[in-house]
């Protein structure tokens, strides 16, 4: 069964194209990483899914059925632009939006202690939303995109101002969905956290479609030219080497993709003995680096989110 | 449905549980009693003081007759007035000159000055620091066209015991004829017009306000994605306006509340603790009342979608005020025209400003407490009011569903008409 049907849709604002033609399908029970750049049109996307906004052309069905108003109760949404109602009480706050998913009151107030417990916010349920730190408010918010146990649970930017431990907690939350049989979609241009959970991804560049399909084929696409270089010393000397066709250097590693046909021994051996070399691993290229290859090798930013 | 209900509770307890809430229902009637109560406690407890006013009598005969009536009192039995009469000299201008100081200096309040053409016809002077007591100046002018016209008509040779009778004020008594019959009416239908009208118009613009004001709310919180995951924007919009209106119908109805207790017993509480105070406070007709809520309900609407459409569009209440000028602009142009259409309730202009939609909730209560304005009239106001608010209530959802999504500036107007037409 898909869970999210996209076939050829548009939106367009005036004379910017926001999405053009856009079309991927999701099967049930997967992880999806929804990836491109600020303003390549994923909240847009999204948005269309959670039908506030209405594409110009195409058609979206989820979980098998036309979108309609009903089905929102199915799904879990956690909006790139989230606040809560910050005079109300965190327990009060729960139960209305799950009173919103169609939940009934005595079945969300057990869900809401069993999630509160979870995520350590049960001392808080009393208090008002102002009153909690951010980082809380965060946790408060995703609860409220899953509490009604929903089959589709899409995330806009889910990782985005999490610190390393609710991004764990987070992540094991998404894997947790997903081996209960739900589906996950989630925007990002954080590629390591794709690499780490994603079993398919579609890359979105400026309103269009790059790259779609699962993530391993699709790093085997590129084929093992991809050479890891973790190092200390002065490297600047590889640059010269013609068989090089693109370097990515972080300062102490390093990730170069050699022209094709090049054996990665010869590399090796140029470089043994000039620098101190900690790692050297041939492999797929990262996300990262297929990521900035197809947007341009340049993360554009464009503050207006559509 | 059952979501917008859910709405409604949230909007209805997040209000009602606030201090502002609180305060304002409490304060409200308290504020309304100060302001009929304390300058009529202030009047009825103050004494006053005597005025001493100076009377230059170019005639020489007026003076007298003059002192003798102009003798109201004050609170303790003393004369409000001393008059003091002032010898002529033939410098009048040093006489004036002289007076003036006196004024400006306090030793007089005033002084009157009554030159020789006054019996033929000429005007008599009033000289003081403030000429704005309406009263005092009342009093002076009324006796003295007594006692001055007395002495024309004495000269002319009628008799002195008739002249009173013939100079006598004439009453006009006021009938207000209504479908339900005649009633006498001293001045209450004014008062509690005025009353309502005011009500309703600080009323209006209050809700419209708390409307606006959770609008910018949920969305400078950026709530406003969550809750539009789980219904329509439309069902949103419904639920806060009718979540509010349950907050204004629980302060309403206290405020009734403390309104019936105050005349029931505060009256009786005032008569028997204040035995100068003879007031009425004006009854309110049953038919009047219902109107007024009727007229409040349709108001609310009509306000409270442009209120949410205002704003949907806005970040910041500050940016919400230019946008509400003309909205201002709606409530206030009705609140000047009330008095026209209070003395020419049946005019050709007042009918066709009571069927304007934004202004009939003021101006056709209005028409209704002060005339029965044709039923025809009245039902043809409604249906105009009805019919604009279900135009404003599709214009509002159009405009609530693109505003509330969209930060940055405000949009102009090219811009609201372009988000009337997205799909």
């Amino acid at each position: 069964m898909n869970a999210l049907e996209i076939d050829s849709i548009t939106k367009k604002f005036g004379d910017f194209y926001a999405v053009k033609n856009l079309s991927f399908d999701i099967t049930g029970g997967t992880i999806y990483g929804l990836l491109g750049p600020n303003g390549a049109g994923k909240t847009t996307t999204i948005r269309m899914v959670m039908n506030i906004i209405i594409p110009d052309q195409g058609r979206i069905k989820v979980l098998d059925h036309k979108l309609d108003e009903k089905m929102k109760e199915r799904i879990g949404y956690l909006p790139e632009d989230r606040g809560l109602y910050p005079k109300m009480k965190v327990g009060e706050l729960l139960l209305f939006l799950a009173e919103l998913k169609g939940m009934s009151k005595d079945t969300a107030r057990q869900k809401i202690d069993y999630w509160l417990k979870r995520f350590d916010l049960m001392d808080w349920k009393l208090k008002k939303v102002e009153e909690l730190s951010r980082g809380m408010q965060q946790k408060l918010q995703f609860i409220a995109t899953v509490i009604h146990q929903p089959e589709l649970i899409i995330l806009d930017e889910p990782f985005s101002g999490l610190d390393p431990v609710n991004t764990k907690l987070l992540k094991d939350i998404m894997l947790e969905m997903k081996d209960e049989g739900r589906t996950v979609i989630f925007s990002t241009h954080r590629m390591e956290q794709v690499e780490m959970i994603c079993d398919n991804i579609c890359l979105i560049n400026k309103a269009e479609r790059v790259l779609e399909g699962n993530l391993r084929e699709i790093k085997k696409q590129y084929g093992k030219n991809t050479i890891i270089l973790d190092y200390d010393g002065e490297a600047d000397f590889i640059r010269d080497f013609t068989e090089i066709d693109k370097i990515d250097d972080y300062g102490k590693f390093m990730e170069i993709r050699l022209k094709e046909g090049t054996d990665p021994q010869v590399l090796l051996e140029k470089t043994v003995g000039k620098v101190r070399i900690n790692k050297y691993e041939v492999q797929e290229p990262t996300l990262n680096a297929i990521f900035i290859d197809k947007v341009g090798g340049r993360d554009e930013e464009d503050p207006v989110s559509h | 449905m059952k979501k917008i209900l859910s709405v409604i509770k949230r909007e209805y307890i997040q209000i009602v549980r606030t201090k502002g809430f609180v305060i304002g229902t409490i304060l409200g009637p308290v504020l309304m009693a100060a302001l009929i109560f304390v300058p009529i406690l202030v009047s009825v407890l103050s004494v006053g003081e005597q005025e001493r006013i100076a009377v230059v009598d170019e005639t020489q005969e007026i003076f007298l007759d003059l002192d003798e009536r102009l003798d109201r009192k004050l609170k303790d039995g003393r004369r409000r007035y001393l008059l003091e009469k002032y010898e002529m000299r033939a410098d009048i201008g040093a006489l004036k000159g002289e007076l003036n100081q006196k004024v400006l200096s306090n030793a007089i309040t005033a002084y009157l000055y009554l030159p020789k053409e006054i019996l033929d016809g000429g005007e008599a002077e009033y000289v003081s620091q403030h000429v704005s007591d309406f009263n005092k100046i009342e009093d002076i002018r009324g006796v003295l066209n007594r006692v001055i016209i007395e002495k024309r008509l004495r000269t002319e040779g009628l008799d002195p015991a008739k002249i009173a009778q013939y100079i006598r004020r004439v009453g006009l008594r006021t009938i207000k004829m209504t479908k339900r019959g005649a009633e006498e009416d001293t001045g209450g239908t004014f008062i509690y017009s005025y009353l309502l009208v005011l009500i309703l118009y600080i009323t209006l613009f209050f809700y419209g306000a708390i409307i606006m004001r959770g609008v910018i709310e949920e969305k400078s919180s950026r709530v406003v994605e969550i809750v539009l995951s789980s219904l329509r924007p439309f069902q949103l919009m419904v639920g806060k306006i009718f979540g509010i209106a349950a907050v204004g119908f629980t302060q309403y109805t206290i405020w009734a509340l403390f309104g019936l207790g105050a005349s029931r017993y505060g009256k009786s509480y005032l008569a028997s603790h204040i035995p100068a105070s003879d007031f009425s406070l004006p009854s309110i007709p049953v038919y009047v009342f219902i109107y007024f809520v009727f007229f409040f309900i349709l108001g609310y609407f009509l306000y409270g979608t442009l209120y949410a459409a205002i704003g949907s569009m806005v970040n910041t209440e500050k940016e919400a005020q230019q946008l509400l000028c003309p909205v201002t602009m709606f409530l206030v142009v009705p609140m000047l025209l009330m008095m026209f259409v209070i003395r020419a309730p049946n005019s050709t202009l007042s009918v066709v400003l009571s069927m304007i939609p934004f202004f009939a909730p003021i101006l056709m209560l209005l028409r209704i407490c002060v005339l029965t304005p044709p039923v025809i009239q009245v039902a043809g106001s409604i249906v105009v009011m009805v019919l604009t608010i279900l135009l404003m209530i599709w214009l509002t959802a159009k405009i609530y569903r693109v505003g509330i999504l969209m930060y940055g500036k405000p949009p102009r107007l090219k811009e609201i008409i372009k988000w009337l037409r997205y799909k």
